[in-house]
């Protein structure tokens, strides 16, 4: 690893040289130890007393022999007989005291002394002459004359010892004087020692301290490095999620014209092309088909990176989700002659809480790649309860399935599991990671296990609480969604706001039909004139030709054309506009907001593809729903969500609130000019978007403003719509419907 | 083991009282028990105890003890170096505490006396924890007054480094003659 901070030139004392600063450290400590040790042996030792006892030893014996001197000589000058036990204790004494300086130790301190043999000699001569009187076994009598001469003998004895008595005293002196400079001497050594140590000290101090400094240095390089790469990663991270909702935006405006090329080459299908043509038109189709799967995937994974999307759970019904999953998912089973194996668990909850959009998205990827790969045998799906309040779904195939080096990034980007079957089968390879990513905002996983030739199988386990079943009046339009789905029609739609024509394209995509708009009931004629059409859906209220105005001239075409279902659609509920519409030739007729399950249920009918469920729903005047929120329709907002899937109503939301400004200029400039057409068509309009999307405090505006204008009231009311609109905006930002 | 029955502080305490009342009480109730009259002298007399004596034996209240009174208190033995012999030498005596205890005495103050005159001191520590023994005996032999004898005092050297001091060997007195009790 290389540290670009630290330039090699400056390294820190290592920790060779704390080493050998310690070691010394540690020897002169051991020197300091053993100079004490030495000192207090030089005090602690019984020779020294011996040596300087010395001195006093041999005064001592002057001073017996003295003593002794005087008894002999008291004994001869007093009365006779002498006083034997006296002079015997002195001598003894006496005696006593020569073994003190009498021995080897003596003789070799006092070996300089010339006097101290002679001496010895002497007191040794004395006294065996003295044990003649003294001794143990005395032999000779005490007489005058015996302790005259040892009165002579003691005399002679005098100077000599005294001369002893002198000199062991000097020499005493200078022993002592040597030891004092031994000790001196010990005394700078160990001074010298504590200095040595003092100095050492200060060496692993600096040594140490440079050692931590650098430490310190090192330590805050690496803080900045740390700190340096979290900015870098914060702001990598925060180019990533700008990326990401480029991407989003982008694919969404893709996606918008690419209906309309989409919808054109279905209209070119029908136009009398030759097989060729037939041919490249079916190719272009596909591919395009395939480009827009491929632009939904990245919508998907976009909005999932940049932390858009966001799963909406609610009260669901699951098995009425695994028949809707299997119905679908058979079709494409059976055409590839797989068998499709559905297992409902009866321990799983009948209803719970879940964004049912987007388990069926992870659901028909897992099956649709199951499929995709398999190309004999079975395909299966099992739903089961788990722990905690899971559910676990489980997708099995006896396809091709997978090696462990590709099991470890399946889950990754652009990942396919093979290159040679899915070269064949195509797909953007995000499919895996929305659904993992899906799976995991709700809470749960994904796991796969698979075996190279004996399929893969893969697990979803999501917590999905079980939730309490809702009223039957939420239930009814649920059933009707369980009824198959119809065959794709072909639609005519006139409709002049933009907002409702995206509305209803993305209605009638979700059912599976194609749509050609129009703006106004002339462009609806004169499309009907140019191609077939099997059913029409017809606003009433259009700048130019009107509704009723463009049902009676495509009823005076010629059969088969003159005889197309007309379904009116209009965001009033008066009766005389029914009855307008129904002498105008129109079929049926649907009030906005036009729900998923009335149209799909008024296309039906009308179109002969399904049969009437609820034949009497057509004449019935839609029922409004409950006034609960004078801001919402909870209700219809939440269909469109569901339908449309919350993003696509945020955008139309958008897209509806953006256009208003211009809306209301316009509607300002036609009371200005008292154009009540214009006012009341724009009035009217805007009420049918603002009803699809659920705005009911718009629309109520709207339709104040529609009615009053007569009145001469519509500056008044023009603000009224002003002041909602903007109400009604904050409030869908303040609920997340619409992104702040 | 020798133990006193009162908790004795260590020398360097300040309570100093506290370790003299010890010796005191430990030498009233054990070494004094009867303090039955010491039995006269039959032999030479080796030791004279004067001044504080309670259960003596001599005319002016003094105790005078021969070799056979000394061998009749208990007796005590240690091996140790000292100045005065180049080899450790083996001591056999009686302990001075015994001795005391014997003459039945509470000593403020202990003078000793040798042959020779020489005099010195011994505190009553030493007493109590020195173990100062009143030796007789030398490697199991008596002493004659031209070996240092007949009674010496002695320290056990060897076990105290704390007593290996000039003071101390100045308190080994030989050729004792007297103790004088204040």
């Amino acid at each position: 690893m290389t540290d670009p901070v630290e330039p090699t030139a400056e390294r820190p004392p290592g920790p060779l040289w704390l080493l050998i600063a310690s070691t010394a450290l540690a020897l002169v400590l051991l020197a300091v130890a053993y100079v004490q040790w030495r000192q207090y042996q030089l005090l602690d030792n019984a020779t020294h007393y011996q040596n300087d006892a010395l001195g006093w030893s041999f005064s001592q014996l002057e001073t017996e022999q003295l003593r002794l001197r005087n008894q002999v000589q008291a004994s001869l000058q007093g009365p006779s007989p002498p006083d034997r036990d006296a002079l015997q204790l002195r001598y003894d004494i006496f005696i006593s005291r020569i073994g003190l300086i009498d021995h080897e130790r003596a003789a070799r301190i006092m070996a300089d002394q010339r006097s101290y043999a002679p001496a010895i000699a002497m007191v040794r001569a004395f006294v065996a002459d003295a044990d003649r009187l003294f001794g143990e076994k005395p032999t000779e009598q005490l007489t005058p004359q015996a302790l005259q001469h040892v009165l002579a003998g003691l005399d002679a004895l005098t100077v000599p010892l005294h001369d002893l008595s002198l000199g062991a005293s000097h020499l005493l002196y200078e022993r002592a004087t040597q030891r004092n400079s031994a000790v001196r001497q010990q005394s700078v050594l160990s001074l010298a020692l504590t200095l040595s140590q003092c100095v050492l000290l200060l060496v692993l101090t600096v040594i140490v301290l440079t050692q931590l400094r650098t430490l310190n240095e090192r330590r805050k390089n690496l803080e900045a490095l740390a700190d340096n790469l979290h900015a870098a990663r914060v702001e990598a991270d925060a180019a990533n999620r700008a990326k990401s909702v480029f991407l989003a935006n982008m694919s969404h405006e893709i996606r918008t014209p690419f209906h309309g090329l989409l919808g054109m080459m279905s209209l070119l299908q029908d136009t009398g092309l030759n097989a060729q043509q037939q041919g490249f038109l079916l190719t272009a189709k596909e591919s395009a088909n395939h480009l827009l799967a491929i632009l939904n995937d990245i919508l998907d994974i976009s909005q999932l990176e940049s932390g858009k999307l966001q799963v909406q759970p609610e009260t669901m019904e699951l098995p009425l989700l695994v028949a809707q999953v299997e119905a679908l998912m058979r079709v494409q089973a059976q055409s590839k002659g797989l068998a499709l194996n559905v297992q409902l668990e009866p321990d799983v909850p009948r209803w719970v809480n879940a964004d049912a959009t987007r388990l069926k998205q992870i659901l028909f990827n897992l099956l649709s790649n199951a499929v995709k790969f398999s190309q004999a045998g079975s395909v299966g799906l099992r739903v089961a309860s788990g722990f905690g309040g899971r559910v676990i779904f489980t997708v099995s195939d006896t396809g091709v399935g997978m090696d462990a080096k590709t099991l470890e990034r399946l889950f990754q980007r652009f990942m396919r599991a093979d290159d040679s079957p899915s070269r064949r089968q195509g797909g953007t390879g995000l499919g895996l990671e929305i659904s993992r990513d899906l799976a995991r905002l709700m809470g749960g996983d994904i796991t796969v296990q698979s075996e190279i030739g004996r399929g893969s199988t893969f697990t979803v386990a999501l917590p999905l609480p079980a939730a309490a079943p809702p009223t039957p009046a939420q239930l009814a339009p649920e059933t009707v969604a369980t009824a198959r789905a119809p065959g794709p029609l072909q639609v005519l739609v006139a409709e002049d706001h933009p907002v409702n024509r995206a509305y209803l394209e993305a209605v009638l995509d979700k059912l599976g039909h194609h749509a050609v708009f129009k703006e106004d009931g002339d462009g609806a004629v004169r499309a009907m004139q140019q191609q077939e059409f099997d059913i029409v859906l017809m606003d009433l209220h259009m700048p130019g030709m009107d509704g009723f105005a463009a049902a009676r001239a495509i009823r005076s075409m010629p059969a088969p054309r003159g005889r197309v279902p007309i379904i009116a659609l209009t965001a009033d509920a008066f009766q005389a506009s029914r009855d307008l519409a129904r002498q105008a030739g129109m079929d049926g007729f649907l009030t906005k907001p036009a729900h998923l399950p009335q149209l799909r249920e008024a296309l039906e009918r009308h179109s002969g593809l399904g049969k009437a469920l609820h034949p009497t729903a057509d004449a019935a005047p839609s029922q409004e729903p409950q006034a609960v929120d004078e801001i919402f329709d909870p209700a219809t907002i939440d269909d469109a969500r569901q339908i449309l899937s919350p993003i696509v109503y945020a955008q139309l939301l958008a897209r509806f609130f953006s256009d208003q400004p211009e809306a209301l200029t316009t509607l300002r400039g036609a009371a200005r000019n008292a154009n009540h057409a214009v006012l009341r068509a724009q009035a009217h309009s805007l009420k049918g978007a603002a009803l699809n999307l659920g705005l009911r405090a718009v629309a109520d505006a709207a339709q104040l403003l529609q009615s009053a204008t007569a009145a001469g009231e519509a500056n008044g009311h023009i603000d009224t719509l002003e002041h909602a609109l903007a109400r009604s905006r904050a409030h869908c930002i303040r609920d997340g419907l619409l992104p702040g | 083991m020798f133990r006193l029955p009162y908790p004795v502080r260590p020398e360097t305490s300040p309570e100093r009282g506290w370790l003299v009342a010890a010796v005191l009480g430990w030498l009233l109730a054990f070494g004094a028990s009867p303090a039955a009259a010491l039995d006269p002298p039959t032999g030479k007399v080796l030791l004279t105890v004067t001044g504080k004596v309670a259960s003596g034996n001599g005319p002016d209240g003094t105790a005078a003890f021969d070799m056979a009174l000394l061998e009749r208190l208990p007796r005590h033995s240690f091996t140790t170096k000292t100045p005065w012999y180049a080899k450790p030498r083996k001591f056999t005596g009686v302990l001075l505490r015994d001795l005391l205890g014997a003459v039945g005495t509470s000593p403020a103050r202990l003078n000793a006396t040798a042959l020779n005159d020489y005099r010195v001191e011994i505190p009553l520590d030493d007493v109590a924890r020195g173990n100062a023994m009143l030796a007789y005996l030398l490697d199991e032999q008596p002493m004659s007054v031209r070996d240092k004898g007949p009674l010496v005092i002695i320290y056990p050297f060897d076990d105290k480094p704390e007593l290996r001091n000039a003071v101390h060997y100045s308190r080994a007195i030989w050729q004792l003659r007297a103790l004088d009790i204040q």
